[in-house]
């Protein structure tokens, strides 16, 4: 196989994460019932007219932001005209030409060093109703009809499929931690297409272009653009013209499928929405919106490292928002961030997990969890007996002194009783002392094994150890 | 035979308020002249039922205003919940919404009484009643001829008296053209001045609601409790006035327009004529009247129809025979239920524009023709728009010819948009129109006036109006000396 440059463009369309529709106000939800949120305007009634949900505007605004995207101040809605029985009105309305943000870029690092991955346009649409093929027949669902989406359309360098995954992971997290879609590909609420072409030198044209529609899933990205290129590869190889195609992936067959074959340019008769005015933002609104932004991965990530956690911690916490959403309540109080994150992606996570509840789900207050963080410090609660009482810590709402005392878990941490038991088992074990004395390690050990089984293991071991070599040293 | 739908609103009014009547008689009345009418065919879908459990209903009610328990005709592109609503087509022959539009809400809420739906042409795309699927509706003034349309049935309605008070929809003349050969007064409001949510959309941009009623006075009563902002509708301006307010005062220092093209040779002179004994008794009133030019009025047909049929292709794309209305049974596949549903369903005209529409937006036609077509728009809007900062209104003839017989020009496309060149440039440029009855021919067929006002200027029509009614005095009854006596 020759070798070839690639060339790759993305476009995602990502549902909004709105109370209500675009156009309409029903219910922007998932899952429910066939045909449950929907109104006349959904179903594309004669006679009815879209309304703006501006819920949408702002958070197209805040797309833009975390994008780097210019925002557009002065713009207007087009339909774009096709027939397809998912498509209610048989127009969808969508911005065709003044897309709300223009000229932006992800950033994202390729073998250590950054590169960043350009956008062309974020434009706002709405998405059209289900289909659900039985046999000879289809069924509509329209909950989906309506639904704001946001199409994001990155310019065509990106150049392998690498990169693409990259792009793709970096844009879900931007778009996640901005609260902007719960992008959830499996359930269609983050969808790709990627644009694959190949040439043989940096200075010819663009290849013909082929477009893989709605891969399932990232590492399905990876796959349908490794899999193109190796077919288109193999087309050139053999000096074979292809005309442009659509495919889809199919994850059975591990491979793309031809959809069809482009032959004209579609003609979707594009023209201005008369039904919605020209929408003009303000300075104030694009501000108002952007400063309600919630606190963004990267910014979390260096927070938590200043605080002294490690990188792969800090990276393990973003990688699940309940979690980190809760660390951030403790921002300004001086919890140790490295305990708790321990905490949190240890024994709490292992609660979690298999009791597929999260964290705002538990019983564990601000309060209480800064008291757990606490006792684990400074040794009042030793990581062994916590194991024994997490889950009540998490189910109850019983203080953490509550639930010690009534499992029976008392950590001596008071010195005077510690030394009374240190004396005593000093005194019954005067060999083990003199082995001490002559320099055998293993006799420290020992002492330490005996006081732990005299108070049943509630010792506080790292007091006990400090006292007994200091008893030890004593009787020299 | 009672003969109180041909009292005047105010003298209803008094009967209804001091209980000599009640509501029930009134619709007891309309149905009566709506069978002794029948022949004009100007209703599509009658109301009676629910009309007399309303009218029993307001019986129990409190009289909120002035158009507590009168009935009116509601053109049958206007979606009414529960009453089929068809726009006179085969597509939506079985149409029965599940929802009302806002006029709707805002007839009921004002507890007037809904007799039925109004015969139009298909989708409101013709101006003589010809093109529906219903049937023509005819000319109470000879039956021989069209009402005008497309909200012919509205103005046959309210010029037989059936019902005082109709409501039509006006996309390039379609109330103001059959209110003129039918003897009535029509207005088209300001664009946004009315909630165009329920109006079956045939051109988004020009499309309006408006008031056809008997005289003028009531013409503004009707535009009062019908206008305002809707938050269903993001074209729709909120206004808080009284239309009647101005009706009756002094019209003397008025500066009036006629644009040059309004008395061009198209225009037949038996109408010229009689626009030209108005313009003498305006300016014996005092007003001052000039002859003026408003940059590209005379493409405005042009202009229209690439914005209308663009705009009608794509509102008419949803009826598609899946959701609602009429579908084909035995389709092969998805593209022939499209096809066969939109080639059965749709008349002659529909298609036809859909047709044109759709080219018209076709890859480089869109910016070749509609784009372009808009911005030609605004320079006439504009232009109008100058002309008000010196005149006051603008007036001319509302059609070029009194109404024609049926069956004439049914299959000259073009002949028909002709009817309109007077009327069409008041929906290009935004503005409110209104038609006013200022006489007869010679052989007895209604002669209309239209009066265009700046936007939102509705109040000023109407007093410029109801000064040219009171000194005409003319008797606008069809049936004087026939049948209703």
């Amino acid at each position: 196989m020759n070798n070839y440059i690639e060339t790759i463009g993305i476009e995602v369309h990502v549902e909004l994460k709105t109370n209500t529709k675009i156009f309409s106000p029903s219910k922007n939800g998932y899952g429910m019932m066939a045909n449950s949120l929907t109104n006349v305007i959904d179903l594309g009634y004669p006679g009815t007219l879209p309304t703006i949900n501006y819920g949408v505007i702002e958070t197209a605004i805040k797309a833009c932001h975390v994008l780097h995207c210019n925002i557009r101040k002065k713009m207007h809605f087009d339909r774009k005209n096709y027939f397809y029985p998912d498509n209610p009105k048989n127009y969808q309305i969508t911005q065709a030409r003044t897309p709300i943000g223009y000229n932006g870029y992800v950033e994202i690092e390729v073998n250590g060093k950054p590169k960043k991955i350009e956008i062309e346009e974020i434009h706002i649409e709405e998405d059209t109703c289900k289909s659900a093929h039985r046999g000879d027949v289809t069924l509509l669902d329209f909950n989906r009809a309506g639904v704001p989406l946001i199409e994001i359309v990155s310019k065509a360098c990106i150049s392998n499929s690498k990169e693409a995954m990259l792009y793709l992971e970096k844009l879900k997290e931007l778009l996640f931690y901005a609260d902007i879609s719960d992008c959830k590909m499996e359930e269609g609420s983050m969808r790709c297409d990627a644009n694959v072409s190949l040439r043989r030198n940096i200075d010819d044209p663009l290849g013909t272009k082929c477009e893989i529609k709605n891969i399932g899933s990232i590492s399905n990205v990876g796959i349908a653009i490794e899999k193109e290129i190796e077919r288109q590869a193999k087309l050139l190889d053999n000096n074979e013209t292809f005309k442009e195609q659509t495919r889809r992936f199919d994850d059975k067959l591990n491979n793309t499928v031809l959809m069809r074959v482009k032959e004209t340019g579609n003609d979707y008769r594009y023209f201005p929405e008369p039904d919605i005015p020209y929408l003009e933002l303000t300075e104030t609104e694009i501000n108002k919106a952007i400063q309600t932004l919630p606190m963004l991965a990267e910014e979390r990530k260096e927070k938590y490292m200043s605080r002294g956690v490690s990188l792969l911690n800090a990276n393990k916490i973003i990688a699940n928002r309940s979690l980190s959403d809760y660390l951030n309540e403790f921002l300004d109080t001086d919890m140790n961030f490295s305990t708790a994150i321990n905490l949190l992606l240890g024994d709490i996570s292992f609660y979690l997990n298999r009791e597929e509840k999260t964290i705002t789900d538990t019983c564990l207050t601000k309060e209480k969890m800064l008291d757990l963080v606490a006792k684990l410090d400074n040794n009042t609660l030793s990581s062994k007996n916590l194991k024994e009482i997490i889950d009540d810590i998490l189910k109850s709402n019983k203080t953490i002194e509550e639930i010690m005392k009534e499992k029976n878990i008392t950590n001596i941490t008071d010195i005077y009783v510690l030394k009374e038991i240190v004396s005593k088992v000093i005194s019954n074990n005067l060999e083990s002392v003199e082995d001490y004395k002559a320099g055998k390690d293993r006799a420290l050990k020992y002492l330490m094994g005996q006081i732990m089984k005299e108070t049943k293991g509630s010792a506080n071991p790292k007091l006990v150890n400090e006292i007994l070599i200091e008893e030890l040293n004593n009787n020299c | 035979m009672s003969k109180y739908l041909d009292l005047e609103i105010t003298e209803i009014h008094e009967l209804l308020k001091t209980k000599k009547i009640t509501p029930i008689d009134l619709v007891d009345e309309c149905f009566e002249r709506i069978e002794k009418n029948k022949d004009l065919n100007a209703f599509i879908t009658l109301n009676k039922e629910a009309a007399y459990q309303k009218a029993r209903q307001l019986e129990q009610e409190e009289i909120k205003g002035m158009l507590y328990g009168l009935p009116i005709a509601i053109k049958d592109n206007i979606i009414t919940k529960d009453l089929r609503t068809t726009a006179a087509s085969k597509m939506l022959e079985n149409f029965i919404p599940i929802y009302d539009a806002d006029v709707i809400e805002k007839i009921n809420k004002n507890q007037m009484i809904i007799i039925g739906k109004a015969n139009m042409d298909e989708f409101a795309m013709g101006s003589s009643n010809q093109t529906s699927y219903f049937k023509p509706c005819k000319n109470p003034w000879n039956k021989a001829l069209v009402p005008g349309g497309s909200s012919g049935g509205s103005a046959a309605i309210v010029s037989s008296r059936i019902t005082p008070f109709a409501l039509g929809s006006d996309t390039g003349g379609s109330i103001r053209q059959p209110s003129s050969f039918c003897g009535i007064v029509g207005l088209k409001p300001t664009y946004g001045r009315v909630s165009r949510y329920g109006l079956i959309a045939f051109a988004s941009s020009l499309d309006q609601i408006g008031p056809m009623t008997r005289n003028v006075y009531e013409n503004a009563l009707l535009l009062n409790i019908i206008c305002g902002k809707s938050k269903n509708d993001l074209t729709s301006f909120e206004t808080n006035e009284d239309f009647t307010r101005l009706i009756g005062k002094d019209i003397s220092k008025m500066k009036i327009a006629i644009p040059k093209f309004y008395v061009n040779d198209a225009i037949d002179q038996e109408i010229k004529d009689k626009l030209e004994t108005v313009i003498k008794l305006l300016e014996k009133a005092g007003c001052s009247i000039d002859y003026i030019d408003i940059k590209y009025i005379d493409k405005a047909v042009t202009l229209y129809q690439i914005i209308a049929m663009g705009e009608a292709s794509s509102n008419l794309a949803r009826f598609d025979g899946i959701r609602y209305g009429y579908r084909y049974d035995h389709p092969k596949n998805i593209n022939d239920l499209y096809l066969k549903t939109r080639r059965y369903g749709f008349g002659n005209e529909v298609k036809r524009r859909i047709m044109i529409g759709s080219y018209l937006l076709s890859g480089k036609n869109a910016t070749t023709y509609y784009n372009k077509a808009l911005e030609i728009r605004d320079d006439m809007r504009n232009s109008f728009l100058e002309v008000f900062n010196e005149y006051d209104l603008i007036i001319g003839p509302t059609t070029t010819t009194k109404a024609y017989p049926l069956g004439k020009d049914l299959d000259d496309a073009v002949k028909a948009f002709m009817d309109d060149i007077l009327t069409i440039p008041v929906n290009m440029a935004g503005l409110p129109g209104l038609n006013l009855p200022i006489g007869f021919s010679n052989d007895h067929l209604p002669i209309g006036m239209q009066i265009i006002g700046s936007c939102f200027q509705e109040a000023k029509i109407y007093q410029l109006a109801s000064f040219i009614e009171k000194s005409l005095n003319l008797d606008l009854n069809p049936n004087k000396g026939d049948k209703n006596e």
